[in-house]
């Protein structure tokens, strides 16, 4: 049933559904109770809105939507008719997807925040976590609830693999300029380089500063000098 | 003495400046404020941190807070505004390629001012014919004045804007390429996205907010209605600082610096030619071709500018009515007193020696030209308040108002969840 969609959507079927179960959503034959909800992911973040598709997939029909805004973005929900709609609760498209709320051709069931029906505890949580949840009018919270609590817990683990990275790269850059500054005073000064660190850990602990920053005056200190000059000592 | 901290919300459009420029200049200290801005990308976030106390104020689209007085949207009976920023401000234009076929088709319409909507009927009737998609409008929040002008224009035309075009919502910045994509064939918005795609030659303009209902409220300040009865003194400095700034921008020789002010990347981060247009009003394209000076683009302090009218609420409230967005049984009175606080602003700004208004609400759409309000405590200089279809807006006869209008929502259109917060309201 997806296969008309654009490069830039991908999506997973329930573990526990087969494709033809899904399109009885559609032809509301079957009780919908029994029915995996159809999950829309809009998320700008690739690399976020795959791993709440791995959260959901196990219990609900996923789509992701990435770099889709505007019209082609309304068209698509036209077109899906998902019953819950996950998002970045600081992105522009949230706006795009409010006017949903009032009933339009395009969608004859009008879309509410998720929120609304849970309260402002909740509310919190998720705005926290940086997760809008858009869902059909009337949906039982209990069946969406496990949804998006799985989709804040996948943000706050993609906000904590962020950090993790941004930790590892700092740690990184440190290793490299606290490097540099040693290699130029065992060029410049005729350190070896053991004298070479202990003089900047000195220096570290008599000024109350970062190794790191030590070692980047230290370059900064060289490049005025300029690279020809070897000062005397 | 220690400053008290607020933190206010702003969207990235020329009329944040009072905001701003109350920072930048030391306004809000000078007032008692440490104020931190922070900006916004889209309207429902700042709607939700305003809701859930992570700013106590917010540069709002106006109907948005009239929509929570009115028990619609996730906070309802939940916002309040003593504060109106500014008047006018927004614009519609449309595609070269839209304006191209409206040359072809309606060339007489076309070289009247202001301009009709019903300049696009050929153009629509054609796509009907050809059984082609319908021309595609955007805006950029259901809740805006943009929706309630663009609508009015369009009915004001002879065009349903629920059946004859299609209405969409689309964040300002993406407005530009989903024109020039084709995706839309116009949209109402605030500058400078008007401006840069006349500059860009993307787009043309065919009318501004003020041609379709002069001196029209745009943005407010909101506030919690809890946090302004628990913070009365903090929202009294709040307001007398931007009192002071608005009258400061309002000076012709002082918009160019509030541009260069507003320009920068922390705040609406577009080029300064870009933007000084729209708070200069100098060279504003209208009627897709002509070029003029429009002294009042932008008004944001005279004509008694930031006083919150309630017939300025009222009207927003009866044109939710009118396209069911709001339900008809409405207590439109208790909705616009919850909305907008008259008596709050008239105690700050007479405490400063501002004139202010007597009555809470006039007869709008009365004035085609300028006029002087003795019914104030001082004598104040107004601009006209028409419409464009010249239609009067009496607040006392709201229902007479809206059994006028040919053109209007046939079923409501609010969902459930809305439907059941207005109704307790109404009661």
């Amino acid at each position: 049933m997806l296969m008309s969609l654009p490069p830039t959507l991908k999506s997973s079927g329930s573990k526990s559904t087969t494709p033809s179960s899904v399109s009885d959503v559609n032809g509301g034959t079957a009780p919908s109770a029994v029915l995996p909800l159809r999950v829309l992911v809009v998320d700008d973040d690739a690399e976020r809105a795959k791993l709440v598709e791995e959260g959901l997939a196990e219990n609900a029909v996923v789509t992701m939507a990435t770099q889709i805004h505007g019209r082609p973005l309304l068209d698509l929900i036209a077109r899906l008719q998902p019953d819950v709609i996950i998002m970045d609760c600081q992105s522009p498209d949230r706006d795009t997807i409010e006017s949903l709320r009032q009933v339009a051709q395009s969608n004859p069931k009008p879309i509410v925040m998720f929120v609304e029906e849970e309260g402002s505890a909740f509310m919190q949580d998720a705005i926290e976590a940086g997760v809008s949840a858009y869902v059909i009018d009337g949906l039982k919270p209990n069946r969406v609830r496990p949804l998006i609590d799985t989709a804040m817990t996948r943000f706050r683990v993609m906000d904590g693999l962020r950090s993790e990275l941004r930790k590892t790269k700092d740690d990184l850059a440190a290793r490299k300029v606290i490097e540099r500054a040693k290699g130029l005073l065992m060029e410049r000064q005729q350190m070896t380089e053991e004298q070479a660190f202990s003089a900047m850990r000195d220096m570290s602990q008599q000024q109350s500063k970062p190794i790191k920053e030590v070692a980047q005056s230290v370059i900064a200190i060289f490049d005025l000098i300029g690279a020809d000059k070897k000062p005397e000592t | 003495m220690k400053k008290t901290p607020l933190s206010i919300g702003f969207a990235h459009l020329s009329d944040c400046a009072p905001l701003v420029v109350a920072k930048e200049r030391g306004v809000f200290e000078a007032h008692g404020l440490d104020v931190t801005l922070r900006r916004f990308e889209a309207w429902s976030p700042m709607r939700d941190a305003l809701g859930m106390g992570t700013i106590d104020a917010a540069h709002m689209l106006s109907p948005m807070v009239v929509a929570s007085a009115a028990g619609l949207g996730p906070f309802p009976n939940q916002f309040t505004t003593a504060f109106t920023m500014n008047l006018n401000g927004n614009a519609i234009t449309v595609s070269r390629a839209l304006y191209a076929g409206m040359e072809q088709t309606a060339p007489e319409i076309l070289t009247r001012r202001p301009l009709s909507a019903a300049v696009l009927k050929p153009l629509i009737a054609q796509r009907a014919a050809a059984n082609e998609p319908r021309l595609t409008f955007a805006h950029v929040y259901p809740h805006s004045m943009h929706t309630y002008e663009l609508r009015y224009w369009l009915a004001a035309g002879g065009i349903d804007p629920d059946t004859d075009v299609e209405l969409v919502v689309i964040p300002p910045e993406q407005m530009i390429d989903a024109l020039s994509l084709g995706q839309i064939d116009g949209y109402c918005v605030g500058e400078p996205w008007n401006n840069v795609a006349v500059i860009s030659g993307i787009g043309r303009t065919l009318i501004t907010s003020a041609e379709i209902w002069s001196s029209s409220p745009e943005k407010v300040l909101a506030v919690r209605q809890h946090w302004a009865s628990n913070h009365a003194e903090s929202h009294a400095a709040l307001i007398s600082a931007m009192l002071e700034t608005s009258a400061w921008i309002d000076r012709a020789s002082n918009r160019v610096t509030a541009a260069q002010i507003a320009s920068d990347p922390q705040y609406v981060n577009v080029p300064f030619d870009e933007l000084v247009g729209s708070l200069s009003g100098k060279n504003r394209q209208t009627g897709g071709t002509l070029r003029m000076d429009m002294p009042d683009f932008n008004v944001f302090h005279r004509y008694a500018a930031n006083f919150p009218w309630l017939s300025h609420a009222k009207w927003i409230l009866a044109q939710m009515i009118r396209w069911g967005h709001a339900p008809a049984n409405l207590d439109i009175d208790a909705a616009a007193r919850s909305a907008f606080q008259p008596d709050f602003y008239r105690k700050v700004a007479s405490d400063r020696g501002v004139a202010c208004p007597i009555p809470n609400e006039k007869v709008e759409g009365a004035h085609s030209s300028a006029w002087v309000m003795t019914n104030a405590t001082a004598p104040i200089a107004f601009a006209p308040d028409r419409f464009i279809d010249g239609r009067i807006f009496d607040p006392e006869n709201i229902e007479g108002y809206l059994s006028g209008f040919g053109i209007r929502a046939s079923a409501p259109r609010f969902s459930e969840a809305d439907k059941g917060q207005a109704i307790t309201l109404a009661r």
